[in-house]
């Protein structure tokens, strides 16, 4: 009989089991996908060239499991807050307690059960569109990738079995301990009212110092390779440190601020927004500061796995001056050459005779040759021309790179015009191409560059053109940008889920309040603009920090990094468009919880 | 003279067409003047909740006219009805719905705030209803550091604060001990009489009845007698409503 109520009562909470339902499936689902690669040794030994990247990927498990378990124990706190009541009636009509809070056992681990399972299955398929898009936009080549991967499923389903059991305990002695008066009341229970001003402001002054040393460790190792060691870890403590007490007590502050400034508070419901913040704050401190602190580490490996992409430029431009090169261009040769965007195109003639190759000096006079050199201090290159290469070695090692392999030994001379048409050989020309930028005419770049390999099939393991470094390197970096993409978007979804949970956690109890906003007369507009500023604040605080965490941060990386904040944007914008769906999806679900 | 409240021929079933149908209240009818204090009283279950409920535009009738203040509220579209509410009518409930994350002040200040009143206006208009209540000491208060009939009688101030055509309240004692009680119903006759508000209050409790200047019986959501004080004294009219309360019943 009991049971049976039990049931009816999910049936009427289905939309608030289906918020937690998917909740707790896109938990797992992300859970997957993160281990879908972590647990992926071939994977990860063959992409990334350093050994650190196990590591790293290690302390990402932990990083997530720590967040996955802060995250269900929200979902359950949310379970908990809209069962306790119906519950507590029970109890009161005489249900023994040992069953009810066997009855919660068997819920929640019901729940947990099912939710794992369905969102490991879409996390499966997610991991796979998650990597094609991301193999595809960044033109990546990663290997030993595949979306399904048996030990990647089991762990997922272990570590949420293992996680709901704890749940699913605490839930039952939770139940069993508490008074029937507490569960039936829980709803009304005293706000507690803290105003311990001092504290506060010791806090806020706390907090912003122990950023600002924080922010100046990173600035400070990364300009100082050797001070490195020591700067992350002092950087790492007082940022946790000076996030929370700056959320705990600046925020609060402001908040205060804005309350006494009476024409801004005492117009329309700005004031009850306000004073929801400051009651919320103290709770959510810890959660917005956990926030802000993952969304700062996801956001950091984004940026720096783009990083590594602006890096395949940057080496791939310092090996190769030109774009293109074609040995005796043929008719479909010069074709594919007529769709390139050209900035500066050179033609060079020569002759072999034996081990000797002679090029016509007067060629380079008219047209000087391009090449880059590599500082390789500060990983920076320049392009120069040389119209005289006999005097250049840059010049001639870039000339002997665009010769076909058996060719790039011989001795070279530039001759005057007399000498070289003196010389017994047959001619052949070499076309060299600078298109106005690599990337933007790759595609042709590489018909172009495999056409050649057709034609002379000793180039296929020589290269020696650009489009040969520039797979070698992309295969070099993709791996280590691939990692930093999914493990990014993967944190940034657990993270913001979380912060949803949280959120609709508190919904229930809401409901009280906004009727009674309802019942004196507040439109339904006016309710609904004040729940979207609440819930906007709530997460643009954490987001806020976070991203002048990053800015800051990337300073780690200047010296590591060629150009760390190029393209920064690319990673924010996709971080804000995740980030928006999750507000925007929680807000709509708040009040539908909510409004009626 | 100007009737504050005109309720003709109020119907109310619950339940859609085809499901199963409850008739609430049928063809009620009665008027409300400007300064009066009238109650309605009825056992438990006889309609009241849902008398008011129509009459603050919570809920519609089935069928029927309500006019407030020379308005037909049954007329209103949705942003219409909160308009009104927030203007026009004001509200005690018996638990009294105060939002506990506001101090005494601001919940008092609420209905003006969202009229968007200027601040000038709002500072004065909640120190002089809160004198009037005796609520001055404990307006920075939050609602979980007052008591019971404190709590109330913020509730009451909030209710009156925008200077409303008209105060419904729907049991405000029933949660009170009879000290508190009786506290605030002094508070409210005091109100009514001096500053001419007019009240609709909706209890079971013949004790608050007996503050009334009229009272309105409804039973199985119909409006049966009508009894009016006159110029008995409050404790007569509380032995008469004990006596009708027993020829009613029956
Ligand atoms: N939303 C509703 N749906 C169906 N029946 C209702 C609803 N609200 C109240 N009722 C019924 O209408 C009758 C009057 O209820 P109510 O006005 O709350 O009485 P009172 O306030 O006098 O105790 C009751 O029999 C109740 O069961
Ligand atoms: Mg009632």
């Amino acid at each position: 009989m009991l049971n049976k109520l039990a049931l009816s009562g999910i049936k009427h909470r289905i939309r608030d089991y289906s918020v937690l339902f998917s909740g707790l499936m896109i938990a797992s689902a992300i859970f997957y996908m993160f281990m879908s690669l972590a647990t992926n040794q071939a994977f990860l030994s063959s992409n990334s060239p350093a050994s650190a990247t196990s590591f790293i990927f290690g302390f990402g498990i932990v990083l997530l499991a720590i967040i996955t378990i802060v995250y269900v124990n929200y979902a359950n706190t949310f379970l908990l807050s809209m069962r306790q009541k119906e519950y507590g009636m029970f109890m009161m009509l005489g249900a023994k307690s040992s069953k009810i809070s066997k009855m919660i056992f068997v819920e929640t681990f019901a729940i947990g059960a099912i939710s794992t399972i369905i969102g490991t299955l879409i996390g499966i398929v997610a991991t796979g569109f998650v990597s094609r898009w991301l193999i595809s936009a960044l033109d990546m080549q990663v290997k030993h990738f595949s979306s399904f991967y048996l030990p990647a499923f089991l762990w997922t389903l272990l570590f949420f079995v293992v996680i709901f059991m704890f749940s699913a305990i605490k839930n039952s002695i939770s139940l069993r301990r508490s008074k029937v008066l507490t569960l039936l009341n829980r709803d009304s229970q005293p706000v507690k009212i803290k105003r311990n001003g001092v504290m506060k402001s010791i806090q806020a002054v706390l907090g912003l110092i122990l950023l600002a040393i924080g922010y100046f460790a990173m600035w400070y190792a990364g300009n100082n390779p050797g001070f490195i060691m020591m700067g992350i870890p002092i950087a790492l403590v007082t940022i946790v440190g000076g996030t929370y007490f700056t959320i705990n007590s600046f925020v609060t502050a402001v908040l205060v601020m804005l309350k006494k400034n009476t024409k801004y508070s005492q117009k329309g419901l700005n004031n009850f927004t306000l004073s929801q913040l400051s009651f919320r704050i103290n709770d959510y401190t810890k959660i917005l500061a956990m926030v802000s602190m993952m969304f700062a580490l996801a956001l950091g490996a984004i940026t720096v796995g783009l990083g590594f992409n602006n890096q395949i430029d940057n080496v791939v431009n310092g090996q190769n001056y030109y774009d293109v090169q074609i040995t005796n261009p043929d008719a479909a040769q010069t074709k594919r050459l007529k769709s390139l965007n050209i900035e500066k195109k050179d033609t060079y003639n020569y002759k072999i005779d034996g081990q000797n190759i002679y090029y016509r000096a007067s060629e380079f006079k008219k047209q000087p040759i391009g090449y880059a050199q590599m500082n390789t201090e500060t990983m920076q290159f320049k392009l120069k021309t040389s119209n005289d290469p006999a005097k250049n070695t840059n010049a001639q090692y870039e000339l002997m790179n665009a010769r076909l392999p058996s060719q790039r030994t011989m001795k070279v001379s530039f001759v005057g015009d007399a000498e070289y048409n003196a010389v017994n050989a047959k001619g052949s020309s070499l076309v060299l191409v600078k298109t106005n930028s690599f990337k933007d005419n790759l595609p042709v770049i590489k018909q172009i560059s495999k056409a050649e390999i057709t034609r002379y099939p000793s180039l296929k393991d020589a290269g020696g053109d650009k489009y040969s470094s520039y797979t070698l390197i992309n295969g070099f970096f993709s791996g280590l940008e691939f990692m930093g993409f999914f493990l990014g978007i993967a944190f940034l979804a657990m993270l913001a889920s979380c912060l949803m949970f949280k959120i609709l956690s508190g919904a229930n109890g809401d409901v009280k309040r906004y009727n009674m906003l309802y019942k004196i007369g507040t439109q339904q507009k006016i309710l609904r603009s004040a729940i979207n500023k609440e819930i906007a604040i709530l997460f643009s605080v954490p987001a806020i920090l976070g991203i002048v965490h990053v800015l800051i941060g990337l300073q780690l990386f200047v010296k590591i990094l060629y150009k760390p904040y190029a393209h920064i944007e690319i990673p924010f914008a996709i971080f804000l468009v995740l980030y928006l769906a999750y507000y925007f999806l929680t807000r709509y679900l708040y009040k539908k919880i909510v409004l009626k | 003279m100007q009737k504050i409240v005109e309720v003709k021929n109020v119907e109310k079933i619950y339940g859609k067409a085809g499901e199963k149908q409850f008739k609430a209240l049928s063809d009620v009818n009665f008027e409300v003047k400007p300064g009066e204090f009238v109650g309605i009283m009825g056992a438990s279950g006889s309609g009241k909740t849902t008398l008011l409920n129509i009459l603050s535009t919570l809920d519609t009738p089935t069928s029927g006219q309500v006019q407030i203040a020379g308005q037909d509220i049954t007329k209103l579209n949705n942003n219409q009805m909160a308009d009104f509410r927030s203007k026009k009518i004001g509200f005690i409930f018996q638990d009294f719905n105060l939002l506990e994350n506001l101090t005494a002040y601001e919940n008092i200040a609420l209905p003006l705030a969202l009229q968007n009143a200027s601040v000038k206006k709002i500072k004065p208009a909640v120190m002089s209803i809160s004198e009037k209540l005796g609520l001055t000491d404990i307006l920075n208060h939050y609602p979980t550091e007052l008591s019971g009939g404190q709590k109330q009688r913020v509730a009451a101030a909030r209710a009156l604060v925008h200077e409303p055509s008209i105060v419904f309240g729907d049991e405000p004692t029933g949660a009170l001990d009879s000290k508190s009680a009786r506290a605030l119903l002094d508070t409210l006759t005091k109100i009514n009489r001096e500053d001419n508000v007019s009240i609709l209050l909706v209890t079971h409790d013949p004790f608050s009845a007996s503050f009334c200047d009229r009272i309105l019986f409804i039973k199985d959501g119909e409006i049966g007698q009508e009894l009016k004080k006159e110029d008995s004294s409050r404790a007569e009219y509380y032995q008469e409503i004990l006596d009708s309360l027993g020829t009613f019943a029956e």
